[in-house]
């Protein structure tokens, strides 16, 4: 590494910084960007390696004219946060090309800076923090290494140099992030970006949730403000599908509906969801929602909450919900009807089946408890993976396979109510959750999407009926592990089983869950919270920038004093000292060691000036001189010449 | 507009610090510090940051921000910190012939336990006319640079101390006004006829010149180089200086009188071009001038005191020569 040039040097340096920039955005580029990217980055270290000439401005034009074309055509547009970055990671590998000077190393820096942007932009998980912090670190070392001017004299580690800045950075972004006062909406419209994330979709077709339930990522977490409601009422509603064509449920996009009011039963239950993405327009909630931020969303006629932008980052908002409830105890016509309708001449035997039960079944209730019955009793199994079912779904399910997940049971379930005049419609959400006991909250993956039916009885209104549950009663109550088969591969299953592994699971959760609360959402309100902590009512704007000017002082204050300390001159030996004091005495009696005078000329000096003292002055002489040149001086020596200048009196 | 106001800010920093005698030790008061244009940038970028992150709405983002904000505002206090504490004193000059620039050295103290890097003097805010790192309780020497026009003296009235380390995102300086005066030595003329033979003093009483080898003497400072005896001296010898005989070796002594010239300054540039031939063929030399007479010697020293003599004739007390 020692034979390295000045300017390989500095390129590598550079390059690392950006590879580290770049790493993250790999998994979203599209192909052929990271592959041009890593291409030209590795043909500059070689052609600085050999040698080889730059290419020329027409090149360079040519290249750039063709990157930004290829973006526009792989991305169909040149804006937009995929697009941007594509473009960015492309304009930072061209500049490569012609990167000479040091100004061209600072603009791939600050380049660099904008990728860590717009990889927090995508991710504010932990991970993507701790990689964008070494990034960041990596590329300001480069800058540090770029600025160098004196090639000679004091050699530095850029790396271990920048740490040490970063660390003494630390405080003063600690006030800034705490104090910076937070806008409640967004400066200008936040671009809607086109990344999906997997979670529950608006539709259901067989095996969607299946799929769905592989995943073991989390969805939201939930703190409860008392305890938490039992695993059985933890409903989370999601998406309402009515629409239905004899394969896919879809949610209608008839929108005139009235909302039915609804009576709230028993005590409710206060808690705080943080939703993670989920680049869709809805909040979840336990059934049934009585209270949530308006301003964040609004209830829909089937009572779904609806946010009026997609959720492109992580949110959090408070809720109340009561378990027990009497929704919608009116039912109108067309509302009725709507309920009711099923696809003309799909599902025959179904409607067949259907018109049978209801025949022998007098009530709305005792027809409700033979279906379920059915699926208890006959030879039907709750599974991951159920067999591929035909066009017409509901007939191939309940006659041949027999063999399915949640949205199969909700909707056979369904078709059956409808076929037998009892309106009805298929929710999809979450149901159940892991309880985190370190954090105290209650994790809901992607693995507990759920879907159930939901039926309309007189007096009684939309109740909710999950036939899953009367095929694989653990399913809701302990949860997915217990209620499938040995030999399906649920995920999360093997940690499951291990109480260290689940444990160590857990605390990770809790680590993301707190990183969730106190930074990726530390939000106005809880900035709020946090200087009422401090003693500040009702904090407004002003109290705001004081405690940030406050802050900042402080800050700075400490960095000075820290770096007082480090460049604290080296202190003088003990002997230098106590000759030092010697001089200072006779300083106040008028006479002055000149900057440029020798001990032994100052000596002479003072025996003429005042020659009552010249004894003590040469003994103190004699001996520092013997101290600092003299070989084998000796730790007495030390302390006789500390004696004599304690007793010098002049 | 902005040499004008580079000008009011000069006097105003002159003004408030007063002139500068003997050592002097940098300390808050007068050290400066500004963004650079990449400071300028890099906070036009933290702009756009931090306008980026609030609109998303993206903590994440805002903690970067304000991260790359904290280490720049560390980085500036680390700048300033950089300079606070140098002890600057001048240590000599070089004096240049006309039209050469003139040097003054200047010695910078670093008392402190920590290395000062990237230290640069420069007389005006343009390119460094040298970097220095000081290790931790160390001393470096640096040349501040000025263009000289004419024979005679010029005068360090101002320079800068200054730093952009680390990251060059600021620039922290310090002015001094030493008024450090260095003499500027004729310009030796081109074409300069050989010294008249009138000039010439008494004939060399031991006739050595450069025909015939006679010998080797033991090196004596002062004796030229080109005469040393450097085959000897590799084969593990001490320096010897070979001697010749035959031709004369005369004594020159130069006088104004007798160089030819249109004007003074042109019978200096000839004389200045004599000594400087006489000193590189290791002939003994003086020179003569109109109340000034430096006698005849050899050597560094004597080639000094000539050119010297040349530089100060017949300039005033008040200096002449302004170039500041």
């Amino acid at each position: 590494m020692s034979n390295w040039t000045d300017g390989m040097r500095r390129l590598a340096w550079t390059v690392a910084g950006l590879a580290a920039a770049v790493a993250p955005h790999a998994q979203h580029l599209q192909r052929w960007v990271t592959a041009t990217a890593v291409a030209v980055c590795l043909w500059r270290l070689l052609a600085e390696h050999r040698g080889w000439p730059l290419p020329g401005k027409l090149v360079r034009g040519t290249v750039a004219l063709c990157a930004t074309l290829a973006v526009a055509a792989g991305y169909h547009a040149l804006t937009g946060l995929d697009a941007g970055t594509a473009l960015l990671v492309l304009m930072a590998s061209l500049k490569l090309l012609e990167t000479r000077s040091p100004r061209d190393h600072m603009v791939l820096v600050f380049i660099g800076w904008f990728l860590c942007l717009a990889t927090l932009l995508y991710r504010q998980d932990l991970v993507a923090a701790a990689w964008v912090l070494p990034a960041v670190w990596l590329l300001a070392a480069s800058l540090l290494n770029v600025s160098r001017r004196a090639s000679g004299g004091e050699r530095l580690r850029p790396f271990r140099f920048t740490g040490a800045m970063l660390l003494k950075a630390v405080p003063l972004a600690l006030v800034l992030f705490m104090f910076f006062p937070r806008l409640a909406g967004s400066v200008w419209g936040v671009p809607s970006d086109e990344k999906s994330y997997t979670g529950l979709s608006e539709e259901l077709s067989p095996g969607d949730i299946s799929e769905l339930t592989l995943n073991d990522t989390v969805a939201f977490r939930v703190r409860f403000d008392g305890p938490p409601p039992p695993p059985r009422e933890r409903y989370w509603r999601g998406p309402v599908m009515t629409e239905f064509d004899g394969f896919t449920w879809t949610r209608t996009r008839a929108r005139a509906y009235f909302r039915p009011p609804v009576r709230f039963l028993g005590d409710p239950v206060s808690y705080t969801v943080t939703l993670e993405p989920t680049s869709q327009r809805m909040l979840f909630a336990l059934d049934m929602v009585a209270d949530w931020p308006r301003s964040m969303a609004e209830q829909g006629w089937d009572y779904r909450l609806w946010t009026p932008q997609s959720i492109s980052t992580v949110v959090q908002y408070r809720a109340r919900s009561f378990t027990r409830y009497v929704a919608g105890e009116e039912l109108l016509a067309g509302y009725r009807n709507h309920h009711l309708r099923l696809p003309e001449g799909r599902n025959p035997r179904a409607v067949e089946l259907a018109r049978r039960m209801r025949q022998a079944e007098p009530s709305d209730e005792s027809y409700v408890e033979a279906v379920l019955a059915m699926f208890r009793e006959q030879e039907f199994y709750y599974t991951l993976t159920p067999p591929r079912l035909e066009r017409d779904s509901v007939d191939d399910f309940l006659f041949n396979t027999r063999r399915g997940f949640c949205g199969h049971f909700a909707s056979a379930f369904t078709t059956l109510m409808r076929a037998a005049g009892i309106p009805a419609r298929v929710v999809g959400g979450y149901q159940g959750g892991d309880w985190n006991p370190l954090g105290g909250y209650l994790i809901v993956r992607q693995s507990h999407a759920h879907a159930w039916s939901e039926i309309w009885l007189p007096e009684r209104g939309w109740s909710r009926v999950d036939p899953t549950a009367a095929v694989a009663p653990e399913r809701v109550e302990t949860g997915l592990q217990a209620a499938l088969p040995e030999s399906d591969l649920v995920p999360g299953r093997l940690l499951r089983r291990s109480d260290f592994l689940w444990q160590a699971g857990l605390a990770w959760d809790n680590v993301n869950a707190l990183w969730n609360e106190w930074v990726v959402k530390f939000s106005g309100e809880q900035q709020e919270r946090l200087l009422e902590r401090l003693g500040f009512e009702a904090p407004d704007w002003k109290q705001l920038a004081l405690l940030m000017g406050v802050g900042l002082t402080a800050a700075f204050l400490a960095l000075t004093t820290w770096f007082a300390w480090e460049f604290r001159p080296r202190r003088a030996d003990a002997a230098a000292r106590s000759y030092r004091r010697f001089t200072v005495l006779l300083s106040r009696r008028g006479i002055e060691r000149a900057p440029h005078e020798a001990p032994r000329d100052f000596l002479e000096r003072v025996r003429r000036q005042r020659p009552d003292v010249a004894r003590q002055a040469a003994a103190i002489t004699d001996l520092y001189l013997a101290l600092r040149y003299a070989p084998g001086a000796t730790r007495g020596d030390l302390d006789r010449l500390r004696g004599l200048v304690r007793a010098f009196r002049p | 507009m902005l040499a004008h106001i580079r000008s009011r800010t000069h006097r105003w920093i002159r003004r408030r610090q007063g002139p500068d005698r003997g050592p002097v030790r940098l300390r808050r008061g007068r050290i400066y510090i500004l963004p650079t244009g990449l400071g300028l940038a890099f906070g036009i970028m933290l702009f756009a940051m931090l306008m980026g992150s609030l609109n998303y709405g993206n903590n994440l983002g805002l903690a970067l921000t304000f991260l790359l904000t904290a280490l720049a505002l560390v980085a500036m206090h680390a700048c300033h910190r950089n300079l606070d504490g140098i002890a600057i004193a001048s240590a000599g000059t070089d004096p240049p012939f006309a039209g050469q620039p003139a040097g003054f050295a200047l010695n910078l103290r670093n008392e402190s336990i920590a290395a000062r890097i990237d230290i640069e003097a420069c007389r005006e805010r343009r390119e460094a006319d040298a970097t220095v790192s000081l290790p931790p309780d160390s001393d470096a020497k640096v040349q501040v640079q000025m263009p000289t026009a004419r024979r005679g003296r010029v005068h360090l009235r101002r320079f800068e101390v200054a730093t952009r380390f680390p990251f060059g995102l600021f620039r922290a300086w310090a002015v001094l006004h030493p008024d450090t005066e260095c003499l500027v030595y004729p310009r030796p003329a081109a074409d300069a006829p050989p010294p008249p033979r009138a000039a010439t003093g008494e004939d060399g009483a031991s006739g050595r010149g450069e025909d015939d080898f006679s010998g080797l003497k033991n090196y004596h400072p002062g004796d030229p180089p080109r005469r040393i005896a450097w085959k000897a001296h590799a084969r593990g010898g001490e320096l010897l200086v070979k001697e010749f005989a035959g031709a004369d070796e005369s004594t020159l002594v130069f006088d104004l009188e007798s160089a030819p010239g249109a004007d003074l300054e042109a019978k200096l540039s000839v004389m200045a071009r004599w000594v400087v031939e006489a000193h590189a063929n290791g002939q003994p030399f003086g020179v003569r001038l109109p109340g000034t007479e430096v006698d005849t010697g050899l050597g560094d020293a004597q080639r000094r005191l000539c050119l010297d003599a040349l530089a100060r004739y017949g300039l005033t007390e008040e200096p002449d020569v302004e170039l500041d």
